[in-house]
């Protein structure tokens, strides 16, 4: 059974994106394990000069090296993605590098009609970087709207077609970790060329 | 012009604080630039609200107060950093401090894409419409390889980048006065919107009550248990009983009103009867709205004066009101704040500066003469339209403070003052 990583893109006391993982995690229980993650206690990333990362960071980070993949669940705040996910992205790109190659799927909720459809492209884009380079599953969205109508009292997502289409999209989720796995051999030259990224000596 | 510069990073050491300060250093000629720091603002937390913070209020000061923005962004991971971001979601959540602000974007990067990715992404935010900056089109200015971009004295090196940015610069100088003429279009109609009947509240507004009421004082005081006489109250620098404050406040050599934010009419220091007072006032009155307190023909001038006053454009609104030459009433509307900077009301406060213009004079062995460069139009104020009310005249009273506008009908001009008290 696979083991991934949800990690909840917001520090927000409520929020329907911790709902959609929270769903996952009971949904799939019989095909995966899902293991929540918040990210809300990292300080403000300020590129410290000493380049250590805090044990928070750490801790994370070998998590995601254990899990074989992760999914994020992102808020849309101004058209992009929230400042505290992109902080903890910051923080798992500093002089450490748990999501290089990692196999990556993006979900989204929000109030409004939209679903985070701008916030997931930002969030494609930070982690295809050169010192995040995630595996991204491609081709597909998961864009939840009116996030506020869409579970019932017991945390379940009532619409049937959008039940349908995370069933399907997370079926795939699973091959695309096993097709991942196979897709090596670039894998060692992407982990040195991270590891010899420094910009002190640019 | 009046800029506002935020340089993206909270690092200990940033190229792109560097570059503002670049900026500002280098064209203080062209427009003054004023770096705003960013270091202690909190992570942004929809459910720990700190708008109200130190932070971020004086962030919204000093936006709010600016003519444009020029934003320095780092690129970190494609995007801009979670720290310009976090200021960003706070300027956009509660306040809105960047709508129609005029803002230009510019960016150092280490490697040689000069924070393009970053740039693009925060074009991409500023435009999103919780925050609705009017961000200039074009006009990258992308500094890469940035490590060696600048000398000992924090100069950028090359007179190429240098002449480029001047060009980049006086673009956005340009945008920022066609944009905020722009928005002056519409502000200008936002006086309407006072509310001179106070149908609203504010947090002290005493509910329940007829602002019409003759006796409102009193039914305030049973209202709120207000203190009275011998009681003591603390005030920011003394204490003071209540009939002391009275005995301090009777004895201004001025008329002092005070109108709350909610445009209610709350007090004046009552020194005598209102046939007497040259702006008059009856007890009676105290706790109308100020529409009551004004005939119809005024309403428009009051709106606007107690508007510029609400939004800050400008804190002391003066009206000078000469009358046959006898006497040269000021009348002073003073805006008042709490000490996080919000509006709580209107000070007014009226006095006839002709015995000190004379004091001094005689003084001074001094007397006044006609100045033969006098604008003679200085008369056809904002007052005298009552029926056609036009903000920027309202505005130009303000900023004019030695021109006065006044009623034509009733008062002589500026030179026949002078000329008064010359004869005296």
């Amino acid at each position: 059974m696979h083991k991934f990583i949800a990690m909840v893109g917001t520090n927000s006391t409520e929020s329907t994106n911790r709902k959609l993982l929270q769903y996952m995690q009971s949904h799939f229980a019989d095909q995966a394990e899902i293991e929540l993650m918040e990210i809300k206690d990292l300080p403000i990333f300020n590129k410290p000069e000493d380049k250590k990362v805090p044990a928070l960071a750490q801790s994370m980070a070998d998590k995601i090296s254990d899990a074989d993949g992760v999914i994020i669940s992102t808020p849309e705040y101004d058209h992009s993605a929230p400042a505290v996910l992109m902080n903890a992205l910051e923080w798992l790109s500093f002089y450490i590098h748990p999501l290089v190659d990692k196999p990556v799927m993006i979900i989204g909720a929000s109030y409004g009609s939209l679903g985070t459809s701008r916030a997931q492209a930002h969030l494609r884009q930070i982690l295809d970087s050169p010192e995040l380079r995630a595996r991204i599953m491609p081709s597909s969205e998961f864009l939840l709207g009116h996030s506020l109508q869409a579970f019932d009292d017991a945390g379940n997502l009532v619409d049937e077609q959008k039940v349908a289409k995370l069933d399907g999209l997370f079926a795939d989720f699973q091959v695309f970790v096993e097709i991942t796995q196979k897709l090596t051999h670039a894998n060692a030259a992407n982990k040195q060329e991270v590891r010899d990224l420094d910009w002190d000596k640019l | 012009m009046k800029l506002v510069g935020i340089a993206g990073s909270v690092e200990d050491h940033s190229y792109n604080r560097t570059l503002l300060k670049f900026i500002a250093n280098h064209f203080s000629d062209m427009v003054d630039v004023e770096i705003l720091d960013i270091q202690d603002v909190p992570m942004f937390n929809q459910s720990d609200d700190q708008t109200d913070g130190e932070a971020v209020q004086y962030l919204k000061r000093k936006i709010e107060g600016a003519d444009g923005v020029i934003i320095a962004t780092p690129e970190h991971n494609h995007t801009i950093t979670a720290a310009l971001k976090s200021v960003i979601e706070w300027l956009s959540f509660k306040i809105h401090p960047m709508s129609g602000k005029p803002v230009m974007i510019v960016g150092a990067s280490y490697y040689d894409q000069g924070s393009s990715r970053a740039q693009l992404n925060l074009r991409q935010i500023l435009e999103s419409p919780g925050v609705d900056a009017v961000v200039m089109p074009g006009n990258e200015f992308l500094l890469g390889d940035v490590k060696q971009a600048f000398d000992d004295q924090h100069n950028l090196k090359d007179d190429r980048t240098i002449s480029f940015l001047k060009e980049t610069l006086g673009k956005f100088i340009k945008f920022v006065k066609v944009i905020n003429s722009m928005n002056k279009k519409a502000d200008d109609d936002d006086w309407q919107s006072e509310d001179l009947n106070a149908t609203g509240s504010v947090p002290t507004t005493i509910k329940g009550l007829n602002m019409h009421a003759a006796d409102w004082v009193d039914q305030a005081t049973a209202k709120t248990n207000a203190v009275t006489g011998n009681t003591y109250v603390r005030l920011d620098c003394g204490v003071l009983t209540v009939d002391q404050l009275n005995y301090f406040l009777n004895s201004m050599p001025m008329e002092l009103t005070f109108v709350d934010a909610n445009n209610q009419f709350l007090y004046y220091n009552h020194q005598t009867d209102a046939k007497n007072m040259s702006a008059s006032r009856k007890p009676a009155q105290v706790g109308n709205p100020l529409a009551d307190c004004h005939p119809k023909r005024a309403i428009p001038h009051v709106k606007q004066a107690i508007h510029i006053l609400r939004t800050g454009k400008t804190d002391l609104f003066k009206l000078p009101v000469p009358s046959n030459g006898d006497k040269c009433d000021m009348h002073y509307y003073q805006a008042m704040h709490n000490d996080k900077g919000e509006f709580q009301g209107v000070n007014e406060f009226v006095l006839d500066i002709l015995p000190i213009v004379k004091y001094y004079l005689g003084l001074t062995g001094q007397k006044l003469v006609k100045d033969p460069n006098a604008k003679t139009d200085a008369v056809s104020g904002a007052s005298s339209k009552a029926t056609t009310p036009k903000p920027d005249e309202v505005s130009g009273a303000s900023a004019d403070t030695d021109e006065a506008p006044v009623e034509k009908s009733e008062a002589p001009a500026v030179d026949e003052v002078s000329g008064a008290s010359a004869n005296d």
